[in-house]
């Protein structure tokens, strides 16, 4: 060994080593996402129960059929596409808000950016925890919003009603995240060159224009970044919807895609119709992602 | 990469002296200290209730502060509802867990965006695309076909079959590469000219000098792997195998659980984040950064 590699030279010696370095995360790659992939794909076409022992039997497209006539599946997308719209909008919006006040401050912008990013380390299951208990009937967030509208006693169903209960999910998801993309925010206004913002100054651009026009524009890139990324986390929201299905609450409204999979692969034991519903995941998040980085290439001409 | 902290300087100081930059300039202060009360009264109430008898959490209207400390909820957390400690156990499962992956991840991410970037070998770029791809795999789509290849490895309900699905990120392999790219050949070359062996300038050139990135990296992959429900909840059936958000989830649903003793579990298990976060903050707030760096 020792001697052929002495042969060979410095160049491909080198190749050599890097297939070395590289080998293991191939091997990983393979073995634990695209063979889990292509899998899913395949057991997509069986119907197969985890309980019994009998080979997967081949259905072709069944699944994909059933689930075109679920309503309980066309259901949980709606459950997802609400949850998705009603969090990704708020978040990209008051993000960008936050950051914008925090970069203006002279002071304290770490304190801030600390403060916001707090939520983001509490571990998701004890945020649910936490806000269930805020949430209940007797709890914080009926003492607040009574006290806002002036009014006292009033139960807002908060963990009941179909509606609350969407609305709910929705602030425990928003609180955890809004900090990590403040951030991301705060790291992308940084990023603009001041010298572009000074030549719109001596122009005699107002404070207002210069955000409008120079910082906004400049800012799309992350931008669209922190749209895509909020949009992709809200689509595979799960811990959530789990921790509030489990202690009480209705599960038809927040039934989202994931709890959906979850449940009918280890509830209802069918590998085969879990597989299908991955699979269309995965599609629908694939198209987003490539319509909307589409959507921005077109706008800059 | 660039990875300073950011003192990020904003526009409108100008305008400070106009009435209108004034009023504007209070209404920015006013909106931030509201939106940080909002986002720390969850936290507040986590800390404080978890010192109050189990009757005065949920009581209107509730008392921002303990009338008498009470820390027998700490002691019902940690012994559980049943008494067999399985708490402390899940916590340092969770340890376990999350830490091995960290130290694999990073480790194994590293080699592979040094052998992408300074060992160039023909097909690197295939094997970077194969790589990237599996980034636009979601976890959630790919979870109930890795749970049938685990369960036909037989490494259910172990730790193996905690870790071992984790023990390496597409996104680590592209964080790295990207960071190595700037790294200067020079170095390596010397160390070459020096005998040193390929592992050698691994481990004694590359790996000290890569250390900020790797910290980032480590902790954003602790850190998702401490908040990781869904993959043990698919896993893992015994209770010594419990993780911590598994644990929280089985303790919430338990009869005998109080909301006292509930709200205890839940700042207990916050404490350990909250710390590595406070005492590294800057690694956070870069990890953030990390990902809108990545897009370039």
């Amino acid at each position: 060994m020792a001697r052929s590699a002495k042969r060979l030279t410095v160049g491909a010696r080198k190749a050599l080593w890097g297939w070395a370095f590289v080998v293991p995360a191939l091997a990983f790659f393979g073995l634990f996402a695209f063979y889990p992939i292509i899998n899913a794909l395949v057991l997509s076409l069986h119907s197969k129960n985890v309980l019994s022992l009998r080979p997967p039997r081949f259905v072709g497209f069944q699944n994909y059929v059933d689930l075109w006539n679920s309503a309980q599946f066309w259901n949980s997308w709606k459950a997802t596409g609400l949850f998705t719209v009603s969090t990704a909008v708020p978040l990209v919006l008051v993000s960008l808000l936050l950051a914008t006040l925090i970069v203006s401050r002279l002071r304290l912008q770490r304190f801030f950016q600390m403060a916001l990013y707090t939520p983001a380390v509490i571990p998701g299951v004890v945020a649910a925890a936490i806000w269930l208990m805020l949430l209940d009937p007797r709890g914080i967030a009926n003492q607040w919003v009574n006290f806002v509208l002036g009014v006292s006693g009033i139960d807002r169903k908060w963990l009941a009603s179909p509606d609350m209960v969407r609305l709910s999910t929705v602030l425990v998801y928003f609180w955890g995240k809004l900090g990590f993309f403040t951030i991301i925010f705060i790291a992308g206004l940084g990023g603009i060159p001041t010298s572009v913002k000074e030549a719109a100054r001596v122009d005699g651009a107002t404070g207002f224009q210069l955000y409008r026009y120079i910082t906004l524009p400049l800012l799309k890139p992350t931008t669209l970044l922190v749209s895509i990324m909020a949009m992709i986390f809200c689509m595979r929201t799960f811990s959530t919807q789990y921790l509030f299905t489990q202690s009480g609450a209705p599960r038809e409204p927040i039934n989202v895609v994931t709890l959906g999979i979850y449940t009918t692969a280890i509830r209802d034991y069918q590998i085969g119709l879990a597989s299908a519903m991955s699979i269309v995941l995965l599609v629908v998040m694939f198209v987003l992602a490539f319509l909307q980085f589409r959507a921005s290439r077109t706008q800059d001409g | 990469m660039a990875l300073q902290t950011q003192q990020v300087h904003g526009g409108g100081t100008r305008f400070r002296h106009t009435p209108v930059g004034v009023m504007g300039n209070v209404l920015g202060w006013m909106l931030l200290c509201f939106a940080v009360l909002l986002v720390l009264t969850p936290v507040a109430f986590m800390f404080i209730a978890s010192f109050m008898p189990a009757r005065d959490i949920l009581k209107l209207p509730f008392s921002w502060w303990p009338q008498t400390w009470y820390f027998e909820n700490f002691w019902h957390a940690i012994q559980g509802n049943d008494g067999r400690f399985i708490f402390p156990r899940a916590l340092l499962n969770s340890v376990f867990v999350a830490g091995t992956i960290a130290v694999t991840t990073v480790l194994l991410s590293t080699m592979a965006g040094y052998g992408l970037t300074k060992l160039r070998f023909r097909g690197a770029g295939i094997v970077f695309m194969f790589i990237l791809s599996t980034l636009m795999i979601p976890f959630e789509t790919v979870m109930i076909p890795l749970y049938v290849v685990v369960t036909n490895l037989g490494l259910q309900n172990s730790y193996a079959g905690l870790i071992v699905p984790f023990l390496l990120s597409a996104f680590g392999v592209f964080l790295m590469r990207q960071s190595l790219l700037s790294f200067p050949d020079e170095l390596l070359d010397a160390a070459r000219i020096d005998g040193a062996s390929e592992p050698g300038i691994f481990f004694r050139v590359v790996l000290p000098n890569m250390w900020p990135v790797m910290a980032v990296l480590a902790i954003l992959t602790f850190e998702a792997q401490w908040d990781n429900l869904i993959w043990p909840l698919l896993v893992v059936q015994s209770s010594e195998l419990k993780t911590m958000p598994l644990y929280v989830v089985t303790f919430m649903e338990e009869k005998s659980t109080n909301e006292g003793a509930m709200v205890a579990v839940a700042a207990i298990s916050s404490i350990p984040m909250l710390i590595i976060f406070f005492t590294l903050s800057q690694y956070f707030l870069r990890g953030a950064n990390v990902f809108s760096a990545g897009k370039e």
